[in-house]
């Protein structure tokens, strides 16, 4: 029997995101009363509704047959890997190394071979970014890798 | 003011140039994003969010508002002529549209898709003006407790109706307002949850937010998909000509579908997908022949689009008046007014008259211009289907990230963005809705404000919900929702 792995594994992991959240809010905020609510109330009473509805989405699944979805591990790499080469690359690298390093490693799962059009890809998108947001819009940003 | 005067100051204020443009921009790049299957509404206005910095409240508002009724026209599109929905607003008119796109009618398709739905938006708009002067006058007499218990049905409205698994969509509810205790607490400038990050001391970030779950996390999700087939047809104007037998089938459907639609659409929590589902069900039922239903009957294609239209404009209905936005949508558009300092309530038709007319002027204009300019236009419309999501996406994962650069200069808003689109990304998978997260994160903190101040000023009385009548009725209206939804699940059970 295939189990419902997307509602065991997302509902335990939502409690746990819950309970967690409800135990960091109960002992570092003050709680206050009914009257006059303190800083930690809302999220402890949160916490404890996410853990509650995250077992009520678990446990139920536990005795139930699902099916997998059809996940995509490679493209999901592929484009955090670009945002993540973007973000900490773009004060080291400038705009222009970054925004076409990031575009080739997105391109990397898309469904057609050839190295030909992703360089001419990267090309087109930087020339269009260094266009629209550092000439157009003016954006304070490196456009060289900073040397030294 | 008088609605005669208003709607004069909002044409004079929604055809400056300088306005105008922006509801130009808005109506056509939300008409390519609804073409192009893929890339969602939700999508395309979090990726406008920095943009409207740089410009007015107003004109923010009038583009964003733009791309949203625009990606209605443009979903139709891709879901007559290849049965993929490029909005879930539309995929009820696949069901009868790709028929007769198949039998050779797209082009008949397409123009009682349009034209259906600018009639739709026409009266969603009359429908706008009458409900917001009444309800904007209504609302004066709320209370904290009202506020607070009408934010808790809408939120209760979108994870119970029309869904099968309303625990998932109560869990994201709850997720999102979590994520939205994050930050400064307002009441006593506790900070919570920031874990010593200065970044997080003003709260997530909702545009680091909004790219991340609809921006990275859509990306993810269609980059394998493979190249579209091309559209084989060539769809011009004299495709379009409707026969007489047409004209005649259309104009019921489109007056009951904008009915439901305004009427659904004003209501906090179900909007318009809900809207066009309806219309179907209901154009399927007063049918003489129902079977003519899934082969091409035009009525599938007229009332839902008429529907989800007028939905779409009455659905500013709620925001507008009371500040609490009733779906997901809704929630970024309020969200992008906050970021501007503005405040949606009951007194923002007297206190800044150009935002609630000139909005409505420019649903007038922007469905004119959509209507004018998509007929001859349908061709270039057609052929953007044809370009691969390859070419597209990591253009688009580029804007995400200097998007959100833009908005504060933090380098940790664009790493953040990367691990919000891998939670989206996830949550998706496993059928957890990222839209209610959303609306969870925007309402959470308005809540918990109206909360708190509501349990102040009744000396810790909880009772104080059930005591003023109008926090009654939403309770009441919650209890309902709940029993019907946990009956419901009980049922299906057996």
């Amino acid at each position: 029997m295939q189990r419902d792995w997307p509602d065991i594994l997302g509902g335990f992991a939502l409690a746990a995101c819950g309970a967690a959240a409800a135990g960091w809010a109960w002992l570092h905020y003050d709680l206050g009363s009914i009257r006059q609510m303190g800083a930690g109330a809302f999220p402890v009473a949160l916490g404890l509704l996410l853990t509650v509805l995250g077992l009520i989405v678990a446990l139920p699944a536990l005795r139930r047959s699902g099916t997998l979805p059809r996940a995509e591990p490679w493209a999901a790499c592929a484009v955090l890997a670009s945002v993540l080469t973007f973000g900490l690359g773009l004060r080291v690298l400038g705009l222009v190394a970054a925004t076409a390093l990031a575009v080739l490693i997105a391109s990397l799962p898309a469904p057609q071979r050839g190295w030909g059009w992703r360089l001419a890809l990267a090309a087109c998108v930087t020339g269009l970014t260094v266009l629209v947001f550092r000439l157009g819009l003016q954006m304070s940003l490196p456009l060289w890798p900073r040397l030294g | 003011m008088s609605t005669w005067d208003g709607l004069l100051t909002g044409l004079s204020f929604a055809l400056q140039p300088g306005v105008l443009i922006y509801c130009v921009l808005g109506v056509m790049l939300g008409t390519f994003v609804g073409v192009l299957p893929g890339i969602g509404a939700m999508a395309a206005i979090s990726l406008l969010l920095p943009i409207t910095y740089y410009i007015s409240a107003e004109a923010a508002l009038i583009m964003l508002a733009g791309v949203y009724y625009g990606a209605q026209y443009g979903g139709a599109v891709a879901s007559i002529l290849l049965r993929l929905p490029g909005t879930p607003q539309s995929a009820v008119t696949a069901l009868d549209g790709y028929p007769m796109a198949r039998s050779g009618r797209a082009g008949v398709a397409l123009f009682a898709a349009m034209a259906s739905s600018f009639v739709g938006s026409m009266l969603g708009i009359l429908v706008l003006v009458l409900l917001a002067g009444w309800l904007s006058r209504a609302a004066t007499a709320f209370g904290a407790a009202d506020y607070a218990a009408m934010m808790v049905l809408g939120l209760v409205a979108a994870s119970t109706i029309g869904s099968e698994r309303p625990a998932k969509g109560f869990a994201m509810i709850a997720l999102g307002m979590l994520l939205g205790c994050i930050g400064t607490d307002v009441n006593s400038g506790t900070m919570r949850f920031t874990f010593g990050r200065t970044e997080l001391l003003d709260g997530v970030n909702l545009v680091a937010l909004a790219m991340g779950l609809f921006g990275v996390a859509e990306v993810i999700g269609n980059v394998r998909d493979p190249d579209r087939q091309g559209v084989a047809e060539r769809i011009g104007l004299r495709q379009m000509a409707p026969r007489r037998e047409d004209l005649r089938r259309m104009p019921l459907p489109m007056l009951r579908g904008a009915s439901l639609g305004s009427f659904f659409g004003a209501l906090p929590g179900t909007g318009s997908t809900l809207s066009s589902f309806l219309s179907y069900a209901l154009e399927r039922r007063v049918a003489r022949q129902p079977e003519r239903f899934g082969h091409g009957a035009i009525e599938g294609v007229s009332g839902p689009e008429a529907a989800n239209n007028s939905a779409a404009i009455t659905a500013f209905v709620p925001t507008l008046t009371l500040g609490i936005p009733g779906d997901p949508i809704m929630a970024l558009m309020l969200g992008a007014l906050v970021i501007h300092g503005v405040q949606p309530g009951p007194m923002m038709l007297e206190a800044r008259p150009e935002m609630f007319w000139g909005l409505v002027a420019s649903f007038g204009i922007g469905n004119l211009l959509l209507l004018v300019l998509n007929l001859p236009l349908i061709g270039i419309w057609v052929s953007m289907l044809r370009i691969p999501f390859r070419l597209l996406y990591p253009a688009i994962l580029i804007f995400v990230c200097l998007g959100v650069y833009s908005v504060r200069g933090l380098t940790f808003d664009i790493v953040a963005v990367a691990g919000i689109g891998l939670a989206g990304y996830l949550l998706a998978l496993a059928r957890f809705s990222p839209a209610l997260l959303l609306l969870g994160f925007v309402l959470g903190p308005l809540i918990e404000t109206n909360l708190r101040r509501a349990l102040l000023i009744s000396r810790g009385d909880p009772m104080v919900f059930l005591e003023r009548p109008i926090s009654a009725g939403f309770v009441l209206a919650i209890a309902a929702l709940l029993l019907l939804s946990a009956w419901q699940a009980l049922r299906r059970r057996r």
